[in-house]
C-alpha cells in the first residue's frame, strides 16, 4: 500500500502542471453546460457523506455540495457524486474529474500550497482523540506509554499519532489497516489497547458498539483538523462561489435565517438579512450567480445550524453535541465566524 | 461302472468380512489404518466440527433475522450472532448497485438475453455454432449496453441496436431451423425462393436482401423503443463486477491469441510491437494501470471531453487481461511439438491454415486449466476498481457497514460476498473440468 501511495502522489504531482491550465476560470461555465455538479465525496462515512440503501447521499459534506448545486442551478440535486478513496482524491480534483471535493479534508499548508488546491473554508472543526475500554482504567493519553494503538493508514491521523507520542516521549505500537471497520473490529476484539481517530469518528463508531458505555473517549485532542470543501487552484470565481455559499450559510444562522422562516424574512428590514437574501446589494452578481442565490440554498438545504443538527447533531445517531464546541457560532463561544456578507 | 463324473461345484461366496466392506471397510482402510492415521482423522474431524459448528452457530442459530437497525441486533445477541437484516435491506444494492429500483428489470433482461443468446451453443445438431458465438461476442454487447444505459439514441446507435436485434433473431431462427431440418437458415431461405441452383452471387444478394429486410423491421421497432437513461455512476454491485470482468474476459482471449501469435511471428516489427505491449502491461500492477487510465487520461484530453469512468476502467482491464492471456496462450503454443508444424507444412497448409486447424485446437485444449484460472483471477481482480470509486460488489459490501443504521456491520456482508465470489469461481472451475473431460482425446492419461 505504501508504494502505491507514493506512486499516486508522484502521478498527482505530475498532473498538477497540466491541470492548472486546464481548469482556469471556467468551472462555473463547465458545470452549467454539463447540467450537473461533479461532487467528490469519500467512501461512505456516516454523518459526513453517508450512503443510504436507497442510493441517496446525505451528510454535512454532502449538504455542502447540495448548497453549491442549489446556488448554481436553483436545484440541490443536480449532482453526480463521485466516491473515491482518499489516496486519489486530489488527483481526481486536479484532473478536472471533480468540480469540488467535500469530504472531511484537513486544511494544511502543504495541501494548500503544493498540491494545486484551494481550500474554500471550514465546515467542521475536528480534532484527533483516543478511545479506550473503560476497564483499562486510563484517563489520559499520557498514560498510554507502551500501548498498542489502532489507527487508519494513509491519513494524517497516523502521522499525528507518531508526532504526539514522540513529542511526549511515549512508546507505542501501531496496528494499522485501511478499512475502518476492520480497525474497529480489531479494537473491539482486544487487538489493541486504544483506537485513535478524529473525535467525530470516535463518537460515531462508539454509538454502534455493543456496549457504548464500556468505552471512554479521552479528553485530550492531539491535533487540529479543520475540515472543509476544496476546489482546484486557478479558478478564483469558482472558489469564491463555494466559499461564499458556505459563509452565507453560517451568516444566515447568525442572523436567524432558517429554511422555515425564509419567506417571512423576505420582508425583513434588517440589512444583514436583506443582503443575504439578495433583496439588497449585488453579491450574487459578483459571483456570476443571481443575486438571490442564497434564497435557493437556504430553502433547499438550510443554514449551517440546520445542516449540522440534521446530520451529526445531538439527535442523530452520530450524536455530536454542538454547544460549547469549536463548531458553535462565535457569538456562542465557538470559533465559527463568517466574514461579513456585504 | 464308472463313478459319476464329479463336477466341481463352487460353494456360494461367503460375504466379505464385515470390517472390510461398505462404509466401515472404507473407513478402516482410509481413516483408521494406523495409529497415526487414526489420530490425524480424529483431530481433523474435531477441527471440521469446530469450524462448522462455529459458523452454523453464528450464521444460523444465534443470528438475528428481523431488525430495523444494527442496534437492535446488538441488543438482542451482541456480537455472537450474525445480523442479517442489514444485508437483506442492502441485498438489492449488492447485486445491482445504485441502479434505479424501478429499472432493475433491465439488468435482469440484459442477462437473460445473454443466456438466451448462448443456449443454442449447447444444443445438439446446431451447426452454425461458430457464427452464433461470434454474433454473441460482437452483437450482444451493443444490445446489452442499450438495455443497461438507455437514453436517447441517434441514427448510428439505433442502427447498431437494430443490427444486434436482427442478429439475435437470426441466432434462434437458424438454431431452430438446423435442429428441425438439418439445414441452415440461409439454405432454407434460398430453397423457399427456389434459388438453390442459382449462382453464388445471386445467393449472396438474396441473403443480403433478407437480412436488410429484417434489419429494417428491427430498426422500426428500435425507433419506437425508449428506455430512460441510467448513468454508469449508478451501476454497481455484482452487476458491475460481471460487466467489467465479462468484457475483460471476452476481450482478452482473442486479443491474447493475436498477441501471442504476434510475439512468435517471424516479422520483426510485429514481434517487437507485441513484445513491448505484453511486457509493458504485464510488468505494471493492474492497480497502477487503472489509476493511470482513470486519473491521468483526462489530463491528456481536451477540456470538456469526458470519457466515462467506467469505460476507462474497462479499457484498462481489457489491456491488462490481454497481456496476461497472451503469455498463457504463448505457453500453450510452445507445448505443441515442432513435428506438428512440420506435418502441417508437409500437408501443404499455409501459416493461417496450420495455425487455425492444427496448432490452435491442440494448444487451446492444453491451456484450458491455465486459461480458466487466469479468468478466475481477472474476475477477482475487478475488485480493484473500488479504489477509483466504482461501487463493485466488494465496495458495496463495505458501504453497508458505513450506513448510519447498520454502522459497523461488515462481517455479514463480506460473508455473503465471499459466498457469491465462491459460487462464481467454483462454477467457472467446474465448467473448465467438464470442458477438459469432453475434449480429452486420450493423449494425456
Amino acid at each position: 500500500m505504501r508504494r502505491q501511495t507514493l506512486l499516486f502522489s508522484a502521478a498527482a504531482f505530475a498532473a498538477l502542471g497540466l491541470a492548472a491550465e486546464a481548469g482556469a476560470q471556467e468551472t462555473l461555465a463547465q458545470v452549467k453546460e454539463r447540467g450537473h455538479l461533479n461532487c467528490q465525496v469519500g467512501l461512505p462515512t456516516p454523518g459526513f457523506y453517508a450512503l443510504a440503501d436507497d442510493g441517496t447521499w446525505s451528510g454535512i459534506d454532502v449538504d455542502m455540495c447540495r448548497a453549491v448545486s442549489a446556488a448554481v442551478f436553483d436545484d440541490p440535486d443536480r449532482i453526480e457524486y463521485q466516491s473515491v478513496t482518499s489516496a486519489v482524491r486530489f488527483t481526481s480534483l486536479a484532473n478536472g474529474e471533480s468540480d469540488m471535493l467535500s469530504r472531511t479534508t484537513t486544511w494544511t499548508a502543504v495541501r494548500d500550497t503544493q498540491l494545486g488546491m484551494t481550500f474554500a473554508g471550514v465546515n467542521f472543526y475536528d480534532g484527533q482523540g483516543f478511545m479506550v475500554p473503560k476497564d483499562l482504567g486510563v484517563t489520559s493519553v499520557n498514560e498510554l506509554d507502551g500501548a498498542t494503538v489502532c489507527v487508519l493508514t494513509g491519513t494524517t491521523t497516523e502521522l499525528n499519532l507518531a508526532d504526539y507520542f514522540r513529542a511526549n516521549d511515549l512508546a507505542f505500537e501501531p496496528v494499522t489497516n485501511e478499512n475502518v471497520n476492520v480497525i474497529v473490529e480489531t479494537y473491539l476484539g482486544g487487538g489493541c489497547d486504544a483506537y485513535t481517530n478524529d473525535k467525530s469518528g470516535l463518537a460515531a463508531r462508539r454509538s454502534a458498539f455493543p456496549n457504548p458505555d464500556d468505552h471512554v473517549i479521552l479528553p485530550e485532542t492531539i491535533s487540529k483538523e479543520p475540515l472543509g470543501p476544496v476546489v482546484r487552484e486557478g479558478d478564483e470565481n469558482w472558489s469564491d462561489i463555494v466559499r461564499w455559499v458556505l459563509l452565507g450559510m453560517i451568516e444566515a444562522e447568525e442572523v436567524g435565517l432558517t429554511s422555515a422562516n425564509l419567506d417571512d424574512m423576505m420582508e425583513s428590514e434588517n440589512p444583514k438579512v436583506r443582503r443575504i437574501l439578495g433583496v439588497e446589494g449585488n453579491i450574487g452578481e459578483g459571483l456570476g450567480l443571481p443575486n438571490d442565490f442564497m434564497v435557493d440554498v437556504l430553502r433547499s438545504v438550510g443554514n449551517y445550524g440546520e445542516v449540522y443538527e440534521r446530520n451529526i447533531g445531538a439527535d442523530t445517531p452520530i450524536g455530536l453535541e454542538r454547544a460549547g464546541t469549536l463548531n458553535a457560532q462565535w457569538t456562542e463561544g465557538g470559533i465559527l465566524y463568517a466574514m461579513p456578507f456585504r | 461302472m464308472a463313478e459319476p463324473a464329479r463336477t466341481f461345484r463352487a460353494k456360494p461366496d461367503r460375504p466379505a468380512p464385515a470390517q472390510t466392506v461398505g462404509a466401515v471397510g472404507w473407513m478402516r482402510r482410509n481413516l483408521f489404518s494406523s495409529p497415526a492415521n487414526t489420530a490425524l482423522t480424529l483431530i481433523g474431524a474435531y477441527f471440521a466440527y469446530w469450524v462448522i459448528a462455529t459458523v452454523v452457530d453464528w450464521a444460523l442459530l444465534d443470528a438475528v433475522w428481523q431488525a430495523e437497525t444494527r442496534r437492535e441486533c446488538l441488543d438482542a445477541v451482541g456480537r455472537s450472532g450474525a445480523c442479517w437484516p442489514g444485508v437483506f435491506v442492502w441485498f438489492e444494492n449488492l447485486i445491482y448497485g445504485l441502479y434505479p429500483k424501478d429499472q432493475i428489470w433491465r439488468v435482469n433482461a440484459g442477462f437473460a438475453l445473454l443466456v438466451a443468446w448462448l443456449v443454442p451453443l449447447w444444443l445438439e445438431r446446431v451447426r452454425s455454432k461458430v457464427a452464433i458465438g461470434v454474433s454473441a461476442v460482437l452483437a450482444y454487447p451493443v444490445l446489452a449496453s442499450y438495455f443497461f444505459l438507455g437514453g436517447d439514441k441517434g441514427f448510428l446507435w439505433s442502427a447498431s441496436i437494430a443490427a444486434a436485434l436482427t442478429a439475435f433473431v437470426w441466432v434462434w431462427a437458424t438454431a431452430i431451423a438446423e435442429r428441425r431440418t438439418g439445414r441452415t437458415l440461409g439454405e432454407l431461405v434460398l430453397a423457399r425462393a427456389d434459388a438453390l441452383d442459382a449462382d453464388p452471387r445471386h445467393h449472396r444478394r438474396l441473403l443480403f436482401y433478407t437480412a436488410a429486410a429484417g434489419w429494417l423491421v428491427a430498426y422500426a421497432l428500435v425507433a419506437l423503443w425508449y428506455l430512460p437513461y441510467v448513468t454508469t455512476n449508478d451501476w454497481g454491485g455484482l452487476f458491475l463486477t460481471l460487466v467489467i470482468s465479462g468484457i475483460g474476459i471476452t476481450f482478452s482471449l482473442p486479443a491474447g491469441v493475436v498477441l501471442a501469435l504476434g510475439r512468435r511471428s517471424e516479422l520483426p516489427v510485429i514481434r517487437l510491437i507485441c513484445t513491448v505491449f505484453i511486457e509493458l502491461f504485464r510488468s505494471v500492477p493492474l492497480i497502477t494501470i487503472l489509476f493511470m487510465f482513470t486519473t491521468m487520461l483526462p489530463l491528456f484530453l481536451p477540456v470538456g471531453v469526458e470519457v466515462d469512468q467506467l469505460v476507462r476502467a474497462i479499457v484498462a482491464v481489457c489491456l491488462f487481461a490481454s497481456a496476461y492471456m497472451a503469455e498463457v496462450v504463448r505457453g500453450g503454443l510452445q507445448a505443441i511439438p515442432r513435428g506438428q508444424y512440420e506435418a502441417a507444412a508437409a500437408m501443404g497448409l499455409g501459416y493461417w491454415q496450420a495455425t487455425r486447424l492444427i496448432v490452435m485446437p491442440q494448444a487451446l485444449k492444453i491451456m484450458i486449466p491455465t486459461i480458466v484460472s487466469t479468468f478466475i483471477g481477472f474476475f477477482k481482480d475487478t475488485t480493484l476498481v473500488s479504489i477509483i470509486g466504482l461501487f463493485d460488489l466488494l465496495n458495496m459490501a463495505r458501504a453497508i457497514g458505513e450506513d448510519t443504521d447498520w454502522l459497523g456491520l461488515f462481517i455479514e456482508p463480506f460473508f455473503v460476498v465471499t459466498l457469491i465470489y465462491f459460487a462464481f469461481c467454483f462454477a467457472m472451475s467446474q465448467y473448465s473440468l467438464n470442458l477438459e473431460r469432453r475434449l480429452d482425446t486420450g493423449q494425456r492419461s
